[in-house]
């Protein structure tokens, strides 16, 4: 709050004594003020992955990237903080619904000039506390000045204080191609935010949001990492162009898609958009609105949870979506994650001998995972395995011993049968991310097809005739 | 027939003076199998019958010949994977490490690490897995504060003897700074003098008056302090999820958690 001195004008009816008004300034915020605000702010973005480049240190200049990411701490919430996650602005022009910085809400705003972003980045670093910098921002006056002020922060960044960590940086829908291609150049990761599933939920929450213009960036990107890559190929020192490769992420819960409209959607973006990462983000109810879900309501986080473990099927484990879920059965499973309730669907492909199966056959038994997978591959080229190899190795034999022989001979005794190592598996109880402390099932529950679970669980007639 | 156990210096010159001397003593008494000799680090609690224990002295010269023999015949990446191991806390480590290296001699197999079928290998990766986890771990959360001269210093408290390989981890990233790590367990310093190669100092004292932080460092870690307050959601927090991610017992060096902030998470 600043403070004006008005002194009253001569002949005028208020008495001749010297008045304080307060004055709402942006320009008086210290930083902390500032940086409070602005995290606030950006604290619904997912992505804070600092993954996908290797580049190392010059000797000269601070900073190197570590292709596997490397993650500093983790808040309250269980996420990880891996970027200062910050917004350049609040100070938005958009009014989307689900959005806490939306025009017409009352929060307080604040903007930080480049040199703060750049000061509090360099020192953060050299501590040790984050990995880079994640930099989006509200809409200030239009796309492009908002895109021109985060391409001035960031060559500020990387070319006056010299930093060579990780950068992530968001697309603005909407703002001139060359100032993307430009911010390009100077980033390591893009990402434009798909915001919601369908382009019909997006036009009913995010009336200054369009579809079109969100994939517009989004397929520049792609064509500039391409070509990018080529002239990398012919020229050494040619500039990388995002060579962290590009991410999305879209707001699960807020409007009525089924799993399947969701993961088509998905694995429309890793295949025809050269995606490295769909983000999914459980709805956050912070604004009452007749459009969205009650605040009260609980966050959909079971079914987010099951969504990231399909898209790690997707990504790694060479699953279609097609197989995981069809237009008869369009959600997942809540009592079972994906790539179980595949196999109990095609038990006919069990069991697998662990010292012949491939590998893609191997990634696909429950309990057994990539690394898993690598690992039989290069053992069993020595010598046959047993069962308990493979549980010193890292395979989770409670629940792959349904699913896998070693030398012809299964673990126990088991039956093969979808009734009898469902229950078996419900028994063993996931290990889930949260429980009791956080959110738990009942309030999840809520949100996922009940029915259709139910009928999972208790095994009943309509259950059988979903699954079967 | 009986055994014989080489009792070597818990280091990972000692151990491999160790395999040395194993090597030599087969020779000499004409022993039929490396099975019947093992290493240890440290005299056992519980002496075993008709098993000879032989305390080594540490010769640097034989180690640095069994380190030249593993990366001629074993390969730099087995090299790493075995320095891991026996940086890593356990008894088993010495032994481990030795049979991997006869047997990857004997089958002169340079991906000696991936036949986790055998026994020893299967101890000496779970050893280098530890302390690999354990580097992973530090290269996140060590946390740099500025002392008044401008030095960089960081605490670490670790299991294994990790010190050697977060440092090049380090020298790389902040080539321009002077910086400090302690690993308060070995009371060994990691030392990066700017632009220069780092090195280690052990058994050194530190005048811990010298510690004294920067106006700028205070300031620093209390946005630090505020940001990660900020950036949870508080409708989705999940303590138990974030002590998987971050166990307690790193975070008495972690200036996020430090007890007299009120911005404590």
């Amino acid at each position: 709050m600043g403070e004006l001195l008005v002194k009253s004008a001569p002949g005028c009816a208020i008495p001749k004594k010297e008045m304080n008004i307060e004055l709402y300034t942006t320009a008086k915020k210290s930083i902390m003020d500032k940086l409070t605000i602005l995290t606030d702010a950006a604290k619904y973005d997912v992505a804070c992955t600092s993954s996908g480049v290797d580049r190392k240190g010059n000797g000269r200049d601070m900073g190197n990237c570590v292709s596997a990411g490397i993650c500093h701490s983790f808040s309250s919430d269980g996420r990880c903080i891996s970027l200062l996650k910050i917004l350049m602005s609040n100070e938005c022009v958009y009014d989307c619904k689900y959005c806490v910085n939306r025009k017409s809400n009352d929060v307080p705003r604040a903007t930080f000039t480049p040199d703060e972003i750049c000061e509090l980045t360099m020192n953060f670093y050299r501590r040790n506390y984050i990995e880079g910098l994640f930099l989006s921002s509200g809409i200030i006056n239009n796309p492009t000045y908002t895109m021109e002020l985060i391409y001035q922060t960031l060559y500020k960044l990387r070319n006056v204080y010299r930093f060579r960590g990780y950068v992530h940086v968001k697309g603005i829908p909407g703002a001139d191609p060359i100032v993307i291609q430009q911010t390009g150049y100077l980033a390591d990761r893009m990402s434009v935010n798909l915001e919601l599933p369908t382009a019909q939920s997006l036009e009913a929450l995010a009336p200054n949001k369009h579809r079109s213009n969100i994939l517009k960036p989004m397929r520049q990107i792609q064509n500039g990492i391409a070509q990018g890559k080529q002239e990398l190929a012919l020229y050494k020192s040619a500039p990388s162009f995002v060579p962290a490769g590009q991410s999305t992420q879209m707001i699960i819960g807020a409007t009525p898609e089924s799993d399947y409209q969701i993961m088509s959607v998905a694995e429309g973006l890793y295949d025809k958009f050269g995606l490295k990462r769909v983000f999914y983000s459980a709805y956050v109810g912070i604004n009452e609105d007749k459009a969205l879900p009650s605040v009260r309501e609980a966050s959909p986080l079971l079914r987010e949870h099951r969504l990231y473990q399909a898209d790690w099927l997707l990504r790694y484990y060479s699953f279609r979506v097609s197989e995981l879920l069809n237009e008869k059965h369009q959600n997942f499973n809540i009592l079972l994650d994906p790539k179980c309730d595949w196999a109990l669907q095609h038990l006919e492909q069990f069991p697998v001998e662990i010292n012949r199966a491939d590998y893609q056959m191997l990634l696909r038994v429950p309990g057994i995972g990539v690394k898993s997978a690598q690992r039989i591959c290069k053992a069993r080229k020595t010598g046959a395995l047993n069962f308990e190899s493979l549980k010193k190795m890292g395979v989770v034999l409670k629940r792959a011993l349904y699913f896998i022989t070693c030398s012809g001979k299964m673990m126990y005794n088991t039956k093969i049968e979808e009734n009898y190592i469902t229950r078996n598996l419900l028994a063993e109880h996931e290990k889930l991310p949260f429980d009791k402390d956080g959110m738990t099932y009942k309030q999840l529950s809520l949100f996922d097809d009940t029915q259709e679970n139910a009928g999972l669980f208790g095994m009943t007639e309509e259950g059988k005739k979903a699954y079967g | 027939m009986g055994e014989y156990v080489f009792v070597c210096e818990d280091s990972i010159e000692g151990i491999l003076n160790g395999v040395y001397e194993a090597y030599a003593f087969k020779k000499e008494q004409k022993i039929e199998s490396h099975d019947l000799l093992h290493l240890a680090t440290k005299n056992p609690d519980t002496y075993r019958l008709f098993t000879e224990y032989l305390p080594l002295e540490t010769n640097a010269e034989n180690a640095s010949k069994v380190i030249s023999t593993i990366r001629k015949k074993l390969g730099e990446e087995t090299y790493y994977q075995l320095c891991l191991a026996m940086a890593s806390c356990f008894e088993e480590k010495a032994d481990a490490v030795y049979h991997t290296i006869v047997l990857g001699l004997q089958m002169n197999d340079r991906q000696i690490f991936d036949r986790l079928g055998e026994d020893c290998v299967q101890k000496a990766f779970r050893c280098a897995r530890a302390s690999s986890n354990e580097v992973g771990r530090m290269l996140q959360f060590i946390r740099f504060s500025e002392l008044e001269d401008g030095i960089l210093y960081a605490k670490m408290n670790v299991k294994h003897h990790i010190l050697p390989f977060i440092m090049p981890h380090f020298s790389d990233r902040l080539p321009m700074e002077n910086f400090i790590i302690y690993d308060e367990n070995t009371n060994t310093y990691g030392l990066h003098p700017k632009f220069k190669p780092w090195y280690l100092a052990e058994g050194v004292e530190f005048d811990n008056d010298k510690i004294r932080f920067t106006e700028a460092e205070k300031e620093y870690q209390e946005l630090f302090q505020r940001f990660c307050k900020t950036i949870a959601i508080e409708s989705r927090t999940n303590e138990k999820l974030q002590t998987g991610m971050l166990p307690l017992r790193f975070r008495p060096n972690m200036i996020e958690f430090s007890e007299n902030n009120s911005a404590r998470i």
